[in-house]
């Protein structure tokens, strides 16, 4: 019974390490999602199916293809990757920007879908409103958009970060498996249960996890919910 | 000097806005039916929209000129617009959407103070409300308050009465008027309702299909360039200024003069709101089908309004005959053929035009 909640060091540093790829992912993405949302939301233009299902595409694709495609472009030899490392001597692969990256790509489509949408519920008329009361394009979208879209906004940080959380097919692939560098929750969880005998451990973490995702769940339908009642 | 010359060109789909326009100072309805192009024409104005080609000039400054590719943004042109459904900003109070305007102003002297626009279209007690907590005629003046605080040189108003049922009609006109009045700012109203217009000005420009079809005064309009057909839609109105000369409490009338004090009318008393003092200019909406023509005076009678007059025309519309009487201003009175035909009526005839105190309609 004790051993439930007594948790080793090992443990302890997956959650934390979970908690801080999971705040760097948000905090990268959200400037780029909510950019990317709007001008979704607000423009049409040629070829924009294929922009979405790009940007979609992670949310379809086995993650384990999305850390493999990862792997080819961010790998020590691959395009991207070989260059950076021949020029700046930068790692990526198998590294904590590894495992950050990897999570950025997976969660991008949810983000950009949560935000996207409560920006779409803002009708559009408030913004001509705003300019024609002297507003240009950037200050009637931080006046009007971004307040009414805000709790949009909200939820979809908190869902990248509970995303983030579970990532665990593109991480090992593109991350690796290294305890305190790499090692999330689900790849510690992963790990124990490969290992017999070590069913109360790997429930710690399952808890863990399961508290996580299920306070960020909820906060974000509330959230959601707000968007609504604010119409 | 013109208030805004526009010539302007813009297809959409297979409408096409082709108008060329000059206003003048003062309050210009802009009429005609749904699908006319009003709303296009104010947004190109505006600048929502982009024209496919033309220029437009406010009080003869050029802010776009297509072939000299002179393009002003909408936030740099100093027109206010009242939208239709008011556009108030749901997550700022009152007093935020008022002051909106004014945060990308320059700091120069603003066409008037917060306080002055609170105390004319009487807000004080709405400023710390949000919008979601007004109803229809406080959305539409603080949208008008709001537009004003932006200090435009120009004001346009798309269907400002629309969303408010007859009685909030009444209200906010008055406080238009005042704002043209007291401030001398240009206005642009949008609307498919002749009789609305009518209340608030008599300066009419025609629209239909995207073409102008007249711009005028209303009588002119009727009268000189049969534009009936249009405005008759809606329902035709005679709306006739008069000033207050005396009360009658003793039988419950009050006895109004037109301009000149050729003709007195009697209205019901409390038609007229005890505001109204000796004295006071107000508008006097009379309906065409409410006014009966007879050849002589007729002293036993209820009707109280009777008023000499001449046939200045006569219109055919189906079995229907619009006369235009002269009885020291101009009356359009609507009779059927058979009528017309036992009169003998024509143009140039001496008739009398009878309507009862109860048919009319007073707009302070």
């Amino acid at each position: 019974m004790r051993n439930w909640f007594h948790f080793s060091d090992a443990e302890l540093n997956a959650i934390g390490l979970s908690l801080r790829v999971a705040l760097w992912c948000s905090v990268l993405i959200l400037p780029l999602a909510i950019f990317l949302a709007w001008y979704l939301a607000r423009k049409s233009f040629r070829g924009k199916p294929l922009i979405e299902g790009l940007i979609n595409l992670p949310l379809v694709l086995p993650p384990v293809a999305t850390g493999f495609v990862l792997l080819l472009l961010f790998g020590t030899k691959g395009i991207i990757g070989s260059w950076l490392f021949d020029w700046f001597g930068i790692r990526i692969a198998f590294t904590f920007y590894a495992a950050v990256l990897a999570s950025m790509i997976v969660a991008f489509p949810l983000a950009v879908r949560a935000i996207r949408l409560s920006i779409e519920m803002v009708d559009p008329g408030l913004e001509a409103a705003a300019k024609t009361l002297g507003a240009n394009s950037f200050q009637s979208f931080m006046r009007i958009t971004l307040p009414l879209a805000l709790p949009g906004i909200i939820s979809g940080f908190v869902l990248t970060f509970a995303r983030s959380l579970g990532e665990f097919g593109a991480t090992i692939i593109f991350a690796g498996n290294i305890s305190g560098e790499t090692q999330t929750i689900p790849l510690a969880l992963f790990s124990q249960i490969q290992i017999p005998g070590q069913e109360t451990a790997a429930f710690r973490l399952l808890m863990v996890a399961v508290i996580f995702s299920f306070s960020a769940m909820v906060i974000s339908e509330y959230l959601v919910k707000k968007v609504h009642e604010r119409r | 000097m013109h208030a805004l010359s526009a010539k302007l060109k813009r297809t959409k789909g297979n409408f096409t806005l082709n108008v060329e326009v000059n206003f003048r100072k003062g309050i210009t309805g802009i009429y005609g039916p749904s699908g006319a192009g009003k709303t296009t024409l104010l947004h190109l104005i505006s600048g929502l929209e982009y024209p496919d080609e033309g220029n437009i000039s406010i009080a003869e400054e050029v802010i776009v000129d297509s072939q000299n590719k002179i393009w002003t943004p909408s936030r740099k042109r100093k027109i206010g617009y009242v939208f239709q459904e008011g556009r108030l900003f749901p997550h700022m109070t009152v007093r935020k959407n008022l002051l909106f305007g004014t945060i990308f102003q320059s700091k120069d002297k603003p066409l008037i103070a917060f306080d002055e626009v609170l105390h004319l279209l009487e807000l004080e007690p709405l400023v710390d409300k949000r919008p979601s907590q007004l109803s229809g005629g406080e959305k539409q003046r603080v949208a008008i308050g709001r537009a004003l605080l932006s200090a435009p040189k120009l004001l346009l108003m798309d269907e400002p009465f629309s969303s408010l049922d007859m009685a909030l009609r009444r209200q906010i006109i008055p406080y238009l008027i005042k704002i043209n009045q007291q401030l001398n700012i240009p206005m642009l109203v949008v609307s498919h309702d002749l009789p609305d217009l009518l209340s608030l000005t008599r300066e009419l420009f025609l629209l239909k299909n995207g073409s102008v079809l007249g711009h005028g005064k209303y009588m002119e309009l009727i009268e000189k360039e049969n534009m009936l057909d249009v405005m008759r839609g809606s329902g035709l109105m005679n709306v006739i200024p008069f000033v207050v000369e005396t009360h009658d409490k003793e039988n419950g009338l009050s006895i109004l003069v037109n301009k000149d004090a050729s003709q007195e009318i009697r209205v019901e008393r409390e038609l007229i709101k005890d505001c109204c003092l000796v004295g006071e200019q107000m508008n006097v909406s009379l309906r065409p089908e409410d006014i009966a023509l007879t050849l002589k005076e007729i002293s036993d009678i209820s009707i109280r309004n009777q008023l000499p007059g001449t046939i200045v025309k006569l219109i055919r519309k189906e079995n229907r005959i619009y006369c235009i009487v002269d009885v020291g201003f101009k009356l359009i009175v609507s009779i059927t053929q058979a009528s017309q035909h036992k009169m003998d009526l024509c143009e140039g005839k001496h008739i009398w035009c009878l309507f009862k105190s109860m048919a009319l309609l007073v707009n302070v």
